[in-house]
């Protein structure tokens, strides 16, 4: 049954096609010359007979048969209208606008060519009915192929988005089962890099220096392939521009620097969570320049839904008092411009908390909300990293 | 008892603790097998690998909490914090570490998770505030766990990368009392799980107590 987004429209149908059946029955009620009114009701009882049947065939059914019978039908309760009316017909067979039924369900199953196929039977049935050829009910047939084109082009349409819907979730399960798998693989690699780093410094001497690059290369390739964050609502998707800040801040990550965040989605532009990185990047730069290469330093970001803050702390000998005015005054604006400017720029406000011996803290704030976010990239003076 | 589905590791594992004086008890490649001997051998302290087969690493831990008098569980992970380490430690777990840790470092985080003290890597602080958020924003949960602002603030030091001792000396207080505010946090934290578990089973009609 591949009846997903269809079903509204048979029910539509056969909607249609009660309504017309109680209109012809009104009609033959208040007609009051007709030659054989008794079997007027004999065919307004067929009429109800077969949308009753159609209703229930078309949802079980497929294939062609059902629609031609259908058509059949109806072109034998329209002809059988002279018969009924008698010398009173005027322009309004009985079935009236019940005859529209098997167009549009041509229509729907098959198109608009299958449609305008349907119409044109009907019409020239219909046609067949007046006395004259010329007095072809123009109205009515426009109609019919109006709605017949109209209706096949919009199952069309319809059934084209089911079908791309169908390939997406197709795609999005195998996607995910390439992740899993891949996330297995991963820990054994992860696992054997972390051996060998075990390894080498248990043994010492060469085998410690491999062992150090191996724990290095572990710890890159365990932060560039974690997994999603934490999530309590389901993905809302990130193909519309927007990057989960944590990805941009994980490819941070070395032996030295630990990424951590607290598992919160943090969606920013793609723009934004760029700028926000390098904010971060200058900071993890600045304390590589100045602390020397065995310092270690942490980054952790966290989000309470109207702010995120990233914090990125490190241990090394602290900034003296002072020195960062100093350095401003002086016009050696490296920090004040890298991190300082970019952080403003996108609203938020930068923290700085240094304690000689005790390392220092820098806190970048910013908005998470998308009404606080500004229209676009800033345009400003080139920035040096 | 070690449980991890790689071999090799199993091995270096069991014969760092074996030679730092512990008792291996038992060793385990699978969820299921590690839930099965677990059963028989009970044992005080379980290092536990998250990607197993079978059953998952989350649910083995599950499994163990449900035992009379569990015991101290220590999750080992290859691939860094994430969502199953968060799942783990709230279904009973007291620690976390990372596989690539050293020898030194699973041996005090062995010891630590003996004594009952929870081992917090800064990944698994910040999974953990996360988490306190998020239970905080739930509207269906207005008596869920909340964090005192003294455990926010030592939480929030922890992912930043403080070592016990540091926190203590920045915050004023005892090593010990910084301790018991980490620990805290994971206790009201995996009680809320418990109690979140029995809800879930008294509504499905299973309102046995498990033991």
């Amino acid at each position: 049954m591949h009846e997903g987004m269809q079903g509204p429209f048979w029910r539509a149908i056969t909607v249609f096609r009660i309504a017309s059946v109680g209109y012809a029955a009104v009609l033959l009620g208040t007609a009051d010359s007709y030659a054989r009114p008794a079997v007027g009701w004999l065919v307004i009882a067929v009429m109800a007979l077969w949308t009753a049947a159609a209703g229930f065939a078309y949802a079980r059914f497929t294939g062609w048969l059902l629609l031609v019978v259908d058509l059949a039908v109806t072109v034998g309760c329209l002809l059988a209208s002279p018969f009924v009316q008698g010398t009173a017909g005027g322009s309004v067979p009985i079935t009236a606008t019940w005859v529209a039924g098997p167009v549009l369900a041509w229509a729907v199953r098959g198109g608009r060519r299958a449609g305008i196929a349907a119409a044109i039977v009907v019409s020239a049935a219909d046609a067949a009915l007046r006395d004259s050829p010329a007095a072809i009910a123009g109205n009515g047939t426009v109609l019919l192929l109006l709605a017949a084109v109209a209706v096949g082009h919009v199952s069309r349409l319809a059934k084209e988005a089911e079908e791309q819907l169908r390939n997406a979730t197709r795609a999005e399960a195998a996607t995910r089962e390439r992740e899993r798998l891949a996330r297995g693989i991963h820990d054994s690699v992860l696992q054997v890099l972390a051996l060998v780093q075990r390894r080498g410094q248990e043994l010492g001497g060469d085998a410690a220096e491999l062992g150090r690059l191996a724990g290095e290369q572990e710890a890159a390739l365990r932060e560039l392939i974690r997994s999603e964050p934490v999530r309590s609502e389901p993905a809302s998707g990130h193909g519309d521009g927007l990057t989960d800040l944590a990805t941009r801040l994980r490819r941070y990550g070395t032996a030295r620097v630990t990424v951590t965040t607290d598992g919160t989605p943090m969606p920013l532009p793609d723009w934004y969570a760029d700028e926000v990185a390098a904010a971060v990047g200058a900071a993890l730069e600045n304390v590589r320049r100045h602390c020397g290469d065995g310092t270690m330093a942490w980054v952790f970001a966290e989000s309470d839904g109207d702010a995120i803050t990233v914090t990125i702390r490190d241990d090394g000998q602290g900034i003296p008092d002072g020195r960062l005015q100093r350095a401003a005054a002086e016009g050696r604006m490296g920090v004040a411009r890298s991190i300082r400017g970019r952080i403003a720029d996108l609203g938020g406000t930068v923290d700085i908390v240094s304690t000689t011996g005790r390392g220092t803290e820098v806190e970048l704030t910013v908005p998470a909300r998308r009404s606080s976010w500004l229209a676009g990239p800033p345009h400003g003076p080139g920035r040096t990293a | 008892m070690v449980v991890d589905d790689h071999p090799m590791w199993r091995d270096a594992v069991a014969r760092d603790i074996g030679e730092a004086g512990h008792d291996v008890v038992a060793t385990a490649g699978d969820g299921h097998q590690a839930v099965r001997v677990a059963t028989a051998v009970r044992p005080d302290v379980v290092v536990l690998d998250l990607q197993l087969p079978g059953l998952s690493g989350v649910e083995v831990a599950r499994a163990l909490a449900a035992f009379e008098s569990p015991p101290k569980v220590l999750v080992l992970s290859a691939s860094g914090e994430h969502e199953d380490v968060l799942e783990a430690v709230k279904a009973g777990a007291s620690g976390y570490l990372i596989k690539s840790a050293s020898r030194q470092e699973l041996l005090d985080a062995l010891r630590r998770t003996a004594d009952g003290d929870a081992v917090f890597t800064p990944g698994l602080a910040g999974l953990v505030l996360g988490e306190y958020r998020r239970i905080a924003a739930r509207p269906a949960e207005p008596d869920g766990p909340r964090l005192t602002r003294r455990e926010t603030e030592v939480l929030r030091l922890v992912a930043k990368g403080l070592s016990y001792r540091q926190i203590a000396e920045r915050l004023v207080l005892s090593v010990r009392t910084v301790q018991n505010h980490v620990q805290n946090t994971l206790n009201k934290l995996q009680l809320h799980n418990r109690a979140q578990l029995v809800r879930y089973a008294m509504d499905l009609g299973l309102d046995e107590t498990p033991d």
